[in-house]
């Protein structure tokens, strides 16, 4: 049994790191939870993105983990400074998901595919492996991400999986 | 399909007595809204009468959320600084909080996550309102916004049980979450959210956002813009992972209610980017 004590919540747009026993949740649309792993350390954390990048002009800057490309330097700089080597950190993503039918191309509707794509490139910036993705469809995704190992467990329309690779 | 979980179905939204209920005091306090001769004096009398109900109006509108900076004592106060429309939203939410605010098993809803979806749709809808300089419609679409997931609460019981059904059938036919509900059970959370605003009394633009928030082209033609808000408000919310359960992004976005309500996709973006700023907002009122 989880102690629920363990269990932090993460709500969308926020950034968190911890060590074992805690357990890292979070629920996702089409947003991109993205976990990531000191295999050696035995530390991690979860960034929650919203967009891909920040597009508006005025507010910049002001809420880097909303988006990809700001929040997940930002988890890397957290997960070092709690004491992460680099050279053993890799990621594990889920989400992205898109309503199942949209009848418009309105660009709302590939949010969710767009955050994949920028969630690869600043991950493969910063020159963190991707080793598990589960992305896409039209599901919810709740996810668990253990940090005693760094299992990730994903329940989505009803069905759980769970990656091991660290 | 199931015809004994449709059976049960039937008799529970048929049994009115099955159905959760609300204190009569809301539906009052809004029919006295709804007629424009009201006098506030009366209303606030009638609120008055019931000390619980005061006291828990009093609190929500001195919260983070609805204070507009001066400190709100007594109802007739708070009538006079907030206006009967926002009053009587507030009616509803405390009388909705016990209805909505638990663990929704079928759907795969921790407790507080429908909750929470209804305040974040409810705001939202309302913020779309305002964007659209459609403010008369405001308190009903946040009313709308608060309850249009009520039918899950009872229909929950039966997902359960024929959750793996439901999502075969999105998966090989094809079908929404709610098309899926009908084709296995008979009903889907709409039809009994419907039910239950009957047994409550509620107006008819309430029970069409109930009803066809999912699917607005259908609702009655004089509703169709207040149902069209919600309907957008509660995709934006879903895609950003509030309220989302077991039935996950298996809807549809309407391009109609989009095009009706005058949005663009730079303001459905601006939205949809708001939305951890709002959360953070209605904590205030969990």
């Amino acid at each position: 049994m989880e102690q629920t004590n363990d269990i932090i919540n993460i709500g969308v747009a926020q950034v968190r790191t911890g060590s074992k026993p805690a357990v890292l949740r979070t629920i996702l649309g089409s947003c991109i939870g993205i976990c990531i792993y000191d295999r050696i350390k035995k530390i991690g954390g979860l960034a929650h993105i919203l967009l891909p990048t920040d597009a508006s002009s005025s507010r910049k800057g002001n809420s880097p983990e909303k988006y990809a490309d700001t929040a997940i330097p930002l988890l890397v700089e957290r997960l070092i400074r709690d004491g992460a080597k680099k050279e053993y950190l890799s990621a594990k993503i889920a989400g992205g998901a898109s309503m199942f039918k949209f009848d418009t191309n309105a660009s709302l509707g590939l949010i969710g595919e767009k955050n994949v794509e920028e969630t690869k490139k600043a991950l493969g910036r910063i020159g963190i492996p991707i080793l598990e993705q589960d992305t896409g469809g039209s599901a919810g995704r709740v996810l668990n991400f253990y940090l005693e190992d760094g299992r990730l467990k994903v329940k989505a329309a009803g069905k759980e999986k769970i990656y091991y690779k660290i | 399909m199931d015809l004994n979980i449709k059976q049960r179905i039937e008799t529970v939204i048929t049994n009115l007595d099955q159905l959760p209920s609300i204190p009569e005091v809301a539906t009052k306090i809004m029919n006295m809204v709804n007629d424009p001769d009201v006098a506030f004096k009366k209303v606030a009398d009638e609120i008055s009468k019931d000390q619980a109900m005061t006291t828990n109006i009093l609190k929500v509108c001195n919260s983070a959320f609805f204070s507009k900076g001066k400190e709100i004592t007594s109802i007739e106060k708070a009538i006079v600084t907030m206006g009967l429309k926002e009053v009587k939203d507030i009616v509803i939410l405390i009388v909705a909080k016990p209805v909505l605010d638990k663990a929704i098993i079928g759907y795969d809803m921790a407790k507080g996550d429908l909750w929470m979806q209804g305040l974040a749709v409810a705001t939202l809808s309302k913020r779309i309102a305002m964007k659209k300089k459609r403010k008369e419609i405001a308190d009903i679409v946040f009313t709308g916004g608060l309850i249009h997931n009520v039918g899950k609460v009872v229909l929950a019981l039966y997902v359960q049980n024929v959750y793996k059904d439901i999502i075969a059938a999105v998966e090989e036919k094809q079908m929404t979450f709610d098309e899926a509900e009908r084709e296995v059970m008979g009903f889907d959370h709409h039809q009994v959210g419907e039910k239950m605003l009957d047994k409550w009394k509620f107006p008819p633009v309430l029970k069409s956002i109930v009803r066809y928030y999912h699917d607005p082209v259908s609702a009655p033609v004089e509703h169709r813009f207040d149902v069209s808000v919600v309907h957008i408000a509660n995709i934006i919310c879903l895609m950003a992972g509030i309220g989302i359960g077991s039935d996950g992004l298996f809807h549809q976005f309407n391009s109609s209610a989009i095009k009706s309500v005058g949005l663009n996709e730079g303001e459905l973006e601006e939205l949809y980017s708001s939305i951890p700023e709002l959360i953070k907002e209605i904590k205030a009122l969990m």
